[in-house]
This record gives C-alpha cells, structure tokens and sequence, in this order.
C-alpha cells in the first residue's frame, strides 16, 4: 500500500523534547518504563481509602494519598527539565492541562467554589512549574483529554500557532471515581484487566501523571535540544452514536487512525507498535479491534498490539500522555510491553497482540490511541527521530 | 417583565466575543434563560438530579434547529463544550453518597463526565466531529478554529453551562460556528 494522501495540517515538523511521568511503578519515566516492560501488573488491594464497600477493591496505586496539584506541576517542570527548558523560555511556554477537576470541588462550601475552577488549578500548576499563565487552559473530555490537548499542541505548532506546548495530565485513584465506576459495574472483579482476551472483565484504576514537552523543529534546534520523538500525526473524532458506549464498529476510531495516518504521511505497515485504548471491557475491545481492522486493513494482523492499561491502569483524563510517554519511551528501546492478563483468543478482538513478555522489535513509527464516552476518539503517531 | 420578554445572556455574548477574536462566523446561537418562560429546563432521559446535561442539550438543540441552512450531508460538526466549573452538582451528590457510605446512582457514573451529554447530542444530530470540553470561553474558540483550520470539522457547536453556585440561575448558551468565508474546507 502507497503512503496516503497528506492530510491538511500546519507545514510544521512538530517534535517531543521533554518527558516525566509518575505511576503505580513509582516516580519517573524509568520506573515507569522498566514496570511496564517486566510485565508485571501494578494492581493491588486499594489502601488509600475505604472500599469495604465496593464490588472491587483493586487499583493500581502508589501507596499514601499524593496530592495531584503537587504532581501535575512536579511532573510539568521535570519535563521541561529533561527538555533543558531555562526558566525565560518556560515562563514563555503555555501550559495545557488535562484534569478531571480539582479534587477539592466536590466537598467544598459553595462560597469556595468559585475559587477552585479547573482555570484557578491550571493556573496554579503553570505558576508552580514556572510557565507562562496567559494561554493555560484545562480540558476535561474524560479518557480522551490529555490526548486531544496533545493533538491540540501538535495541531498549533505546526501552524506556527505557537512554539511550545507542555502538556500534562493527571489522574491519582480516588474515592469518588472510585465509587462511580465500581456503581457502573466496569471494574474488573477479577483484579486484572485483560484486554482484547478472552474472559476479560473490565477494567481497574490506576495512578497516572504524565508531562510533556512538545514544540516546533527549529525550536528545539535553535536551543540544541535532541528531540525524543517526532509528534507525526493526529486524529480525533466523534462516534455520533452513543453517550457512553463505542460504535460497536468502531467507526469514529478508525477515522481517526486514518487521519493520523494521513498526517504523518505514513501507511499502516510503517507502523510498529500500536498501544490500544485497550479497557479490557466487553463492548470496548471488539469495537476497537474492528476499527484498526477498517484503518490498518491487512496491516491489522501483523503490527504488534498491546494495551499497557493491563498493567499501570485506567488513568481517565491523563491515560493519553501517560500512554503516549509509553508508547514513546517503548519504540525508543525497541522494547514493547506486553498486553497483560491473557487467557485466550476472543474471535471478535483478533489482532497481533504482543503476549507472554515484552517483545523486542523496531518501531519506527508507534500509535497510542485513546477513546472515551461521548464516542470520542484519539490517534497520535509517534515517529523516531 | 413580560413572560416573554427576551433576557440578556451574559455567557452568549462572552462566546460571540471570543468567536469575534478568532475571526469565526456564529451561524447560529442559543441560551438559557432566553426569555421568562424559561424557567424550568426539559428533563433529559437518562441524567439525573443535575441541571448540568439537560441545560446543555436544550441550548444545544435549540442552536441546531436555528440553523438558516441545514447542516449538508457529509459535512462534519465538534463539539466543543465550556464551563467555569463543571457539573459541580452532580460532583456533590456523588461526595455526599461516597462520605454517606451510601450507594452511587450508575447514571451519575455516566454523567460524571461532559463528554456523556456530548455523546447524546452527536448522536441525536449526527455531530461526527471531536468532543472537546474545555475551561474558558477563549480556549473553546480556539480549539473550534484549529478544528475548522485542520478540516477536522466544518463547523463546531460551542456549548456553555455555568451552574449557579450561590444564588442566581443556571445559565448556557450555544454558537455555531464555521470558516467567516463560509467555503467548504474540505
């Protein structure tokens, strides 16, 4: 297959240069990378609150209670210090942040409210951290947040919209949520997540703190900062289908892929590593399945799939750059984690899966893709530099 | 005042204003309360105890049906959603249950989210674009231009919901808004 067409976007070569992450396997994107690549689950019986109430009560969780203010702007300036960013250069640079909320809304009195807005947390991550206040913004669109910020920075600088983004997006597991989905009956009463498998039942939470730094090719040059990656392509879309449940073909998902894929000029078998939104629920993993069989075609059945959420977990708004920093930190070693907890071949979910331990291949180029309720979704092509 | 007399949405001109700064044109628009008649919002099957959703699927319905001319087939619409705050009730109510050891509604797991009530309008009016929901009006503007600019959308539904916190109504509004030219980007 001829690479497709170029999709319309900016002329801008759009590049990574910074990255930091915190999760279940501790802080750092080392301990995140060598977590995922053992193999090895985080998940573990919740010690953070109660929930002797709950049908499930596992997580992957960093022991005690961190505070997600302290972590999103902590993992905001480590980025831009793997970025060599100098403080006149950050004071310089937006901040978008993908947050559910600020965690202090929900039981404030009303008077406080007004006060604890996802515009006042931002604000208060990007003053932390040392970066420009005017341009912050916080999005909010569930499991697709921090990946539509990224699609959204990649989108400006390669219009020379702007020369620099730090994206960062945090979830740490939380009583509330917790509830929420527990009440939902999406958690995985197994204790695993096992995507695309056979027997899979459902998904678990986990602790999720990504940043990175993403701006134009010459930005990084002019400041001699290696890139880690290329930010190659991007897609995002809408199901128009349902409030909480996917296409069951995945429709929206495979248009995405596709304009991912067209942005960076790249076809389906340039791919080498694709890490799936992957929840390990029931309607989730055929529909996604389905939609890289509509993008990808025969391509489908030979790149590598996993989903890393079978090993860190769900981190809701912040799963994109999580993801994104795995799927980046994987293709850079030519190392790709495998897709925990399989029990066996589902015929509705077939795909190349990367099973049993992490698998050493090339990856050039690696997609992570994200989708969350409202039917919205996600591509993002990485591509080494 | 009269039942009917047209009430003045502070939130509608801000996203007029911010879609002037990006040199969009509103094809449409909406609020809540447009008039006195508007008093209590339509209920919205499958979300409960929050004004948040319902709110948004009324000014939404209203700046869809509004349109001068009919969305063309093919043509690809976003949804880009703003609030100051969020659904600040439905996150009570669910603290107020979990602090309670109460049982939680599933619908509040669903409505949890904007995107949820985002998923019920592109369904309804065949939105196929992306679902974005961020926190001001300005960085709601701007996403809608890039997506227009990239051709990720034709034209973009900008919603706004602002519960009332302390005293005072809910209030939303809702723009449509494409290319100022009108041409088809595609």
């Amino acid at each position: 297959m001829s690479p497709a067409p170029a999709a319309r976007r900016g002329p801008g070569t759009v590049v990574v240069t910074g990255a930091a992450a915190l999760s279940a396997y501790g802080p750092g994107t080392d301990a995140l990378l060598s977590g995922v690549l053992s193999g090895r689950p985080a998940f573990a019986p919740v010690q953070r609150f109660d929930v002797s109430a709950r049908r499930v009560g596992v997580a992957a969780a960093m022991p005690g209670s961190p505070d997600l203010l302290t972590e999103v702007t902590r993992a905001a300036g480590a980025a831009c210090d793997d970025a060599g960013l100098s403080p006149p250069e950050r004071a310089r640079t937006p901040l978008f942040l993908a947050i559910h909320g600020d965690p202090a809304i929900a039981r404030a009195p009303d008077s406080a409210q007004p006060g604890l807005g996802p515009d006042a947390f931002t604000g208060a991550a990007a003053s932390g951290s040392g970066l420009a206040g005017p341009g912050a913004r916080c999005y909010m669109s569930a499991c697709v947040a921090a990946s539509t910020a990224i699609a959204d920075a990649a989108a400006m600088i390669a219009r020379q919209h702007a020369d620099r983004v730090v994206v960062a997006g945090g979830y740490l597991v939380d009583c509330d949520q917790f509830a929420l989905f527990d009440a939902g009956r999406v958690l995985a009463d197994d204790g695993q997540v096992r995507p695309f498998s056979a027997g899979r039942r459902g998904l678990l939470l986990g602790d999720g703190v990504g940043a990175v730094v993403i701006e134009s090719q010459e930005s990084a040059r002019a400041r001699r900062a290696p890139p880690l990656a290329r930010l190659a392509g991007w897609g995002r879309t809408g199901d128009a289908y349902h409030p909480c449940q996917p296409h069951p073909e995945g429709h929206g998902l495979a248009r995405a892929v596709t304009a991912a894929l067209q942005r960076a000029g790249i076809a389906p078998e340039d791919l080498g590593y694709i890490n799936a939104h992957g929840s390990g629920t029931g309607q989730s993993d055929p529909a996604e399945a389905s939609a890289l069989r509509i993008a990808l075609g025969g391509a489908a059945g030979t790149v590598p799939v996993s989903s890393t959420k079978s090993l860190h977990g769900q981190a809701l708004e912040a799963s994109g750059v999580l993801e994104l920093i795995v799927t980046l930190l994987a293709a850079r070693k030519g190392m790709l984690p495998v897709n925990a907890g399989w029990l066996g071949a589902d015929d509705s979910c077939r795909l190349n899966l990367v099973l049993g331990e992490a698998r050493a291949a090339p990856a050039e180029f690696a997609m992570s893709l994200n989708a969350a309720f409202g039917g919205a979704n996600t591509a993002l092509v990485i591509g080494l530099p | 005042m009269t039942p009917l007399a047209p009430i003045a949405s502070p939130i509608l001109a801000g996203l007029r204003e911010a879609a002037a700064g990006t040199g969009l044109a509103v094809s449409s628009s909406a609020s809540w309360p447009e008039t006195g008649a508007d008093a209590v919002v339509t209920p919205l099957a499958g979300f409960i105890e929050s004004n948040f959703s319902p709110l948004l699927a009324e000014v939404a319905g209203r700046a869809l049906r509004g349109r001068a001319v009919p969305q063309a087939p093919g043509r690809v619409t976003a949804v880009v959603m703003v609030s100051a705050l969020g659904d600040i009730t439905t996150a009570a109510r669910v603290a107020a249950a979990v602090d309670a050891g109460r049982r939680v509604s599933p619908l509040l797991f669903f409505q949890s989210v904007p995107n949820a009530v985002a998923g019920y309008l592109a369904a309804r009016w065949q939105l196929t674009g992306p679902v974005v929901c961020v926190s001001g009006a300005a960085a709601g503007l701007d996403v809608a231009a890039l997506l227009i600019d990239d051709a990720d959308a034709d034209e973009v539904l900008v919603v706004r919901v602002d519960l009332a916190v302390t005293g005072g109504g809910d209030h939303a509004a809702a723009i449509l808004v494409t290319s100022p030219d009108g041409r088809d980007q595609r």
